[in-house]
């Protein structure tokens, strides 16, 4: 609050002042008072009425300035009604009273929004596990019934159940620590079921893999890394090239162990790739007819960050691309809550 | 023959995994209805216990933990819940592996057939014969009339594969499929290459012809 300020809303004190101090100068002049009684009269008056307005300045300035700081202090600051004092003058009592109803219908609806958010979240958990029962029940067909035909259903099929494991990542990954299960995983087993998982799409695409000293064994959820090395696959599959090719390979350096995957596809331009983890971001290789949803690598990121695992893309358009994943070395691996 | 019991109330899938089973030379036990089932294990024991856990009357939990007082068959979880809990609550419920739908089926054999060996030590020898010809699993080398080669492990793999098969056709795209799940990432044209290779193998040992070329069928020994 500033001065200033303050005096221009106390215009209207300091002008019913002034008017009166003027209408008491004309009757004190004709009723022949001497002048300097009237002076001094004036000057008492001046300075009792200023010395109101200074004090009651500061002590509005006092007020607003602990409410400002309890503000400052509060986690959630929509609580501020709940905890501040209750107001001595009527003008903020009023006020008081429409913050707290006003609060109260936002805090109703902000929990009605919660509640149908959770439900829909549920619903969506459960239509993916139930969905997941007849693509299994089709793939089993077509395993069964081995043909060119069965083979092209077959990697559709793989198509589907990796959009419906998006789908289901998405919809955890607000609160997903609380399913994880960390412990020594091989980097070739999880490596080679994530071809396996893949690889109708795979040879359907006459893409070509190499595995290469992934021998390591790391510390961390082995569902969820399944998860990423599915996008990441996805990703080098739909953007392949001629003679298209994926590398896995593992080095050890600085504490961490490194597993790079990359590919010899369209790759990332230098303008789109700082923008590539963001949620719904398809840049470039999106609007040239790929079909990109841009929410891929935005979930890859935000479980390697739960997971404390670093990610990182390298690229150059028509290169392709280099993605690699940092995990921490050692017995123990904290994770980020 | 081993015998594998699946507990599935999916219609479909209980029966194609009937059929991908038994093409994969097991036997197979479906439970008569879902009310007796600890029952019917105690009766007829299976080799293995194909488990799901959301399941009429009882829930796969619940059945695993009642066998589990009376037996130590191996069981595989398969299902579509997938979360650490669920997992976690088969393996200390004693289920001996978790497997999550939709499922590789290579994944799911291979699972399988390691449980089998891991708990009824392999009473088949590692060789294979057909036609006079013997290959040797354990040392990768393939045999005729006394006289040895060896094979790499792209070539052991497809002549295994071969010699599962021997008698029929077999497609490349099968061939192709079946090393990718051993971990094998072999194209079209390096296949053609392992093939030739064996050939000259199998012609130094003394045997031409084994393996035949249907065109666009596959090869057939």
């Amino acid at each position: 609050m500033r001065y200033q300020e303050y005096l221009k809303d106390q215009l209207p004190v300091i002008i019913t002042h002034a008017l009166s101090m003027l209408f008491c100068v004309i009757f004190l002049s004709a009723v022949n008072v001497q002048a300097s009684i009237t002076l001094i009269l004036l000057i008492i008056w001046i300075l009792v009425t200023a010395s109101y307005i200074n004090v009651r300045f500061f002590s509005r300035k006092r007020h607003f300035a602990e409410l400002l700081l309890q503000l400052e202090r509060l986690d959630k600051k929509y609580l501020i009604s709940e905890v501040m004092e209750y107001p001595i003058l009527t003008e903020d009592k009023i006020y008081y009273g429409l913050l707290k109803a006003a609060n109260k219908s936002m805090i109703e609806q902000v929990s009605e929004s919660k509640r149908e958010r959770k439900e829909y979240k549920e619903y969506i958990e459960q239509w993916i596990h139930d969905v997941k029962t007849p693509i299994s029940a089709m793939k089993l067909l077509c395993e069964n019934n081995k043909s060119d035909t069965t083979r092209k259903l077959m990697a559709e099929l793989t198509k589907v159940s990796h959009y419906t494991d998006q789908a289901l990542y998405y919809a955890r990954s607000e609160n997903i620590e609380k399913d994880y299960l960390i412990r020594e995983v091989s980097l070739s087993e999880m490596i080679h079921a994530a071809v396996a998982e893949n690889k109708q799409h795979l040879l359907q695409n006459h893409i070509s893999v190499e595995v290469n000293n992934c021998d390591d064994t790391v510390y961390t959820d082995e569902k969820w890394i399944g998860f990423i090395l599915n996008q990441l696959i996805a990703n080098a599959v739909k953007y392949s090239k001629k003679e298209p090719k994926i590398t896995f390979e593992a080095n050890s350096k600085q504490g961490q162990i490194v597993l790079g995957i990359g590919d010899n596809g369209v790759g990332i331009s230098g303008t789109d790739l700082p923008r590539i983890f963001e949620k719904g971001f398809t840049g470039e290789n999106g609007r040239t007819g790929k079909s990109s949803t841009g929410i891929g690598l935005f979930l890859c990121k935000r479980l390697c960050e739960k997971l404390g695992i670093g990610i990182a893309v390298t690229s150059e358009s028509g290169q392709g691309t280099q993605v690699e994943l940092y995990f921490p070395k050692g017995d123990f691996v904290k994770v980020q809550e | 023959m081993y015998q594998i019991m699946i507990i599935e109330d999916d219609a479909v899938i209980q029966e194609e995994l009937s059929v991908l089973l038994k093409s994969n030379g097991y036997e197979v036990i479906l439970p008569k209805d879902f009310f007796n089932i600890i029952s019917e294990i105690q009766n007829n024991p299976p080799h293995l216990l194909l488990l799901d856990i959301n399941l009429p009357v009882q829930n796969g939990f619940k059945i695993c933990s009642g066998i589990r007082t009376f037996s130590n068959v191996p069981i595989i979880f398969v299902t579509s819940r997938n979360t650490d809990m669920d997992e976690l609550n088969s393996i200390m419920l004693g289920g001996d592996d978790f497997i999550t739908k939709p499922y590789n089926t290579p994944i799911l054999l291979a699972r399988i057939a390691s449980l089998l060996k891991r708990t009824y030590a392999s009473e088949h020898a590692e060789v294979l014969k057909y036609g006079g010809v013997t290959l040797h699993l354990e040392n990768s080398k393939i045999e005729y009339q006394g006289e040895l080669a060896e094979l790499t492990k792209n070539e052991l793999k497809i002549m295994v594969y071969l010699f599962r098969n021997a008698g029929k056709i077999v497609p490349r795209a099968d061939l192709v499929e079946y090393l990718w799940d051993s971990q094998l990432y072999v194209d079209d044209n390096a296949l053609s290459v392992n093939i030739t290779r064996i050939r000259e193998k199998l012609k130094s040992i003394g045997v031409t012809d084994f393996i035949r070329t249907k065109h666009r069928q596959g090869y057939l020994i």
